[in-house]
């Protein structure tokens, strides 16, 4: 981390936090690119994929979108959790940040079984990275953002465990614990992002937008 | 944190009990030379290192250069194999942009950018030599390429049963600097092995992998550069009072965040089509390999800016320098450079005019293409108000940075004549195209870095480089690049065209392929003449004064080499040029009363971001070689992942730790022959 974090700066930002807002602003091209992949792909072959036995599936009938709809908001919450867990960190709360802390930790982890699950259950519906542009877009951002949950869970378990060290503690504590913060909160908002564009799309009138998925159609 | 004996301020650390960090291990502070080199964290240091590995690369691409004009010095030549003239002028445009000119450009901004601003290193320091080793690590995984190629021809991998299995057998990289899709790609179905089956040999995943950890490097520095330029001005460093390179370097830092995620995306898609049968370029299974070109290109045409963005900060530093004159117009420069800087991410397509992108996206990328001329434009016409009226010092780096406008200007003029779609159309993929970037590129960007090099090597070594040989050595590189480029101008307009292996006689092709080459060979023997120039000159030259050019900016104000800790005191400054105002009578540089006895605060060193980038390494070489069908090579990926975790955690727990160390007090500080600093 910085290593001259408790100096004054010249625009009175920290330099861990300026970094940290860089950092966001190049993933935000990465997300979006890969975003615009799936965009274009979904115009380009609206009916969804072709499975081992050669049935064409929809996407909406694909889609479980109840769980991902429970999973979304779950990571909402944790985005919550984390807010009162860098406000703990700034009143000085150890204890209360541990809490805190904690629940963004498991909700993470449960966000990241939805995800294990979808993913399972989606492989024995058919699709695959190989078979079709569709499983390849989708698997691969969707498992990219599950990719950043990951990583952030990992961050905030070692924080965790940190904090035991009492070494998490004053200005520069609760800075850690801010662009920790930082990080989740973008990770959750491209999570909006994707459920908006990927999932709910997909059931916008009869025949989802991009006028494919007959849903008269059994899968 | 450090331990109470670390806080009292002393003249060399030795002086101070061995340091630990905070998990009980021994810093590697004392060290001298090889260890040294290996754990440092100081900017000039780690600029120094950039350099000479990119004049390293910088060689090796320019004997696959070589290689290819020598193939192509006669008609139906066989020099060397159309396989192996394919991986060399891949390798030559992949090595001169990422391994040369990008390093080359980062070795200017770790050295100059904190001195220009006042401060005593960057933002964060560790990361600093965390870019530094990946670019190592990722330039090393790239060329291992061709040991693999080397042993191939020596039929090393005969008795190999993988070696058998393999389809194509092209170790080193040979789709060309751009890898367009499907030819780097894949095409049928995925078999049990999730493979489906490639165009191009393993040469193509030394490619990707080895760009991909060429773009960490490349987004690490970035960001760390902008949050030093941002967050660590010195008092009164004003961003309109900034020099103009650490402007530039600000705008280049921009547009690598903002441009290297697309490729990172490209790269990661491509991986997957060509590691786990993926359908993002497959075209059986309906993906579109034209969107590789557009995502390339997204990243490709700022890169070109990424590129040619600091050699025009240098060379808005040398202009004034030597002609004793302001910059003209330098809120006008800083503002063209952030406006191609802009407008660079928004003529991606014109790459892309034979592809039938429609009339209405033709007519608006060519519309935009011509509007970035004007920015550039408008800086040449500054530099020339420069240059104008002012007492001109032909010194070697002036004539360098004369010779970048001048070469810039013609690789400009035939860039125009691309905007227009028709024009283009015919041009495309033929030499007309090559003459143009080599002039941007080599021409402009090559000269604008050794006008760079020659200006500032005083500073950075103390010793002032051989003048008579620098001439020669410029005279050489312009001439010789002027005759191996220049008649490619020709060659593509009747019709020659790019990245072939051979030609037929009776195209008219003969005469002015054979003089490119020798042109070719004069400007090798010169670029070689300036370098070895300047490796002699870093042990051997004469010493030189501490402000050797009447210089303008911060830097010249500090002995030669910079001390450790850069400014003794932090720089006051209220002006433009403050270090020239203050020597010739204009506003004083000021100091802060900090450092003198009471010590300034210095990082430590680190061996956590050598071993981070070690984990790039190891996965560098297990994806291309488990591509190759070698068994258990998956479980080096999974290590190299591994070391690159454990790296950063043991980075971020090992913290800052760092020490006082004494400087000089103000009396006796930066002694200048025309003014007391301090007085």
């Amino acid at each position: 981390m910085s290593d001259s974090a408790a100096a004054p700066t010249s625009t009175g930002i920290d330099h861990k936090k300026l970094i940290m807002w860089l950092f966001l602003a190049s993933d935000c091209m990465f997300f979006g690119t890969l975003i615009s992949t799936h965009l274009l792909y979904r115009k380009l072959y609206p009916t969804g994929f072709t499975d081992a036995e050669g049935h064409v599936r929809f996407v909406q009938n694909l889609f479980d979108i109840e769980l991902t709809s429970f999973s979304t908001f779950i990571l909402l919450m944790s985005s919550f959790l984390m807010a009162l867990a860098v406000s703990a960190m700034h009143k000085g709360q150890i204890a209360s940040f541990r809490r805190n802390v904690l629940g963004v930790i498991l909700f993470g982890l449960i966000f990241l079984g939805c995800q294990v699950y979808e993913f399972t259950h989606f492989y024995h519906k058919g699709l695959t990275i190989q078979n079709s542009v569709f499983g390849s877009t989708f698997y691969v951002l969707t498992g990219t953002h599950g990719t950043h949950v990951a990583i952030g869970v990992l961050w905030l378990i070692l924080l965790y465990f940190y904090s035991f060290t009492g070494k998490l503690r004053g200005h520069i504590g609760a800075l850690d614990v801010e662009i920790a913060g930082l990080y989740w909160h973008f990770v959750d908002i491209v999570w909006i992002i994707i459920f908006t564009v990927v999932y709910l799309v997909e059931y916008l009138g009869p025949n989802g937008i991009w006028g494919s998925a007959a849903a008269t159609i059994a899968p | 944190m450090a331990t109470a004996a670390h806080h009292a301020p002393v003249t060399d650390k030795t002086e101070l009990p061995v340091e630990r960090s905070d998990i009980g291990l021994v810093r590697p502070d004392r060290t001298t030379g090889l260890l040294d080199w290996l754990t440092t964290v100081d900017h000039k240091k780690i600029g120094i290192l950039y350099g000479a590995f990119a004049m390293f690369f910088f060689l090796v691409g320019g004997v696959e250069a070589l290689a290819i004009r020598t193939q192509l010095a006669k008609p139906n030549n066989d020099f060397i194999s159309a396989p192996m003239y394919n991986q060399m002028f891949t390798m030559h445009g992949t090595t001169m942009i990422f391994l040369g000119v990008m390093p080359l450009s980062a070795a200017f901004f770790n050295f100059l950018v904190p001195l220009q601003i006042g401060a005593r290193d960057v933002a964060f320091p560790r990361l600093n030599a965390f870019s530094l080793w990946t670019f190592v690590f990722g330039a090393f995984a790239l060329n291992v390429s061709w040991v693999f190629e080397f042993g191939h021809l020596q039929g090393w991998f005969n008795n190999y049963e993988w070696y058998s299995k393999l389809v194509y057998k092209d170790f080193a990289p040979a789709n060309g600097w751009f890898s367009y899709a499907p030819l780097s790609g894949t095409f049928g179905q995925a078999d049990a092995a999730l493979h489906a089956q490639r165009f191009t040999g393993v040469g193509t995943d030394f490619w990707i992998i080895g760009i991909q950890i060429l773009g960490v490097a490349s987004l690490a520095a970035s960001f760390n550069f902008i949050v030093t330029i941002f967050n660590m001005r010195a008092p009164g460093m004003t961003m309109m009072r900034l020099p103009v390179f650490t402007w530039m370097t600000l705008v280049t830092a921009f547009l690598i965040i903002l441009a290297f995620p697309a490729i990172t995306v490209a790269l990661i898609e491509l991986m997957f089509d060509r590691q786990f049968g993926a359908n993002f370029f497959n075209p059986t299974n309906g993906g579109q390999p034209i969107l590789w070109q557009h995502l390339f290109w997204i990243f490709g045409h700022p890169e070109v800016y990424i590129l040619v963005l600091p050699a025009m900060g240098i060379v808005s530093e040398i202009l004034p320098t030597f002609s004793r004159k302001a910059l003209f117009g330098y809120p006008i420069i800083v503002f063209s450079g952030a406006v191609i800087g802009f407008l660079g991410f928004a003529v991606w397509s014109h790459h892309m005019f034979t592809t039938g992108l429609g009339p209405v996206p033709t007519a608006a990328f060519s519309l935009l293409t011509m509007a970035i001329a004007v920015p550039t434009g408008v800086k040449i016409f500054n530099w020339v108000g420069t240059i104008w009226g002012g007492q001109v010092r032909f010194t070697p780096p002036m004539v360098l940075s004369l010779g970048f406008i001048w070469m810039f200007m013609c690789g400009g003029f035939s860039g125009i004549m691309h905007s227009s779609a028709p024009a283009d159309s015919q041009q495309q993929d033929t030499y007309f195209v090559v003459a143009h970037f080599h002039y941007v590129l080599l021409g402009g960007v090559l000269l604008g870095l050794m006008a760079g090099l020659y200006f500032w090597f005083p500073k950075i070594f103390g010793r002032m480089p051989n003048a008579a040989i620098a001439y020669i050595a410029s005279a050489m590189v312009i001439f010789g690049f002027n005759l191996a480029f220049g008649p490619m101008h020709y060659l593509g307009l009747t019709g020659m065209p790019r990245r072939t292996h051979t030609y037929q006689t009776g195209y008219g092709w003969e005469q002015w392929n054979f003089i490119a080459t020798i042109g070719a060979y004069i400007l090798g023997l010169g670029v070689f003449l300036a370098f070895a120039n300047l490796v002699w000159t870093a042990w051997r030259g004469k010493r030189a004064e501490m402000d050797p050019w009447d210089g303008r900016t911060l830097e010249w104000s500090l002995p030669s080499p910079v001390p450790a800790y850069n400014f003794a005191q932090t720089p006051v400054v209220t002006t433009r040029d403050a270090w020239f105002e203050h020597k010739h009578g204009g506003a004083r540089i000021g100091a802060l009363a900090d450092g003198g006895p009471e010590g300034v605060h210095m990082p430590s060193q680190s061996w956590m971001p050598l071993l981070a980038a070690v984990g790039f390494l190891m996965v560098g070489l297990g994806i291309p070689m488990m591509s190759m069908g070698i068994p258990h090579l998956g479980w080096l990926v999974i290590a190299g992942l591994s070391v690159l975790i454990l790296g950063i955690w043991l980075w971020a727990i090992e913290g800052p730790g760092g020490y006082h160390l004494k400087t000089p007090s103000a009396k006796t500080v930066t002694p200048t022959p025309t003014a007391s600093v301090h007085a």
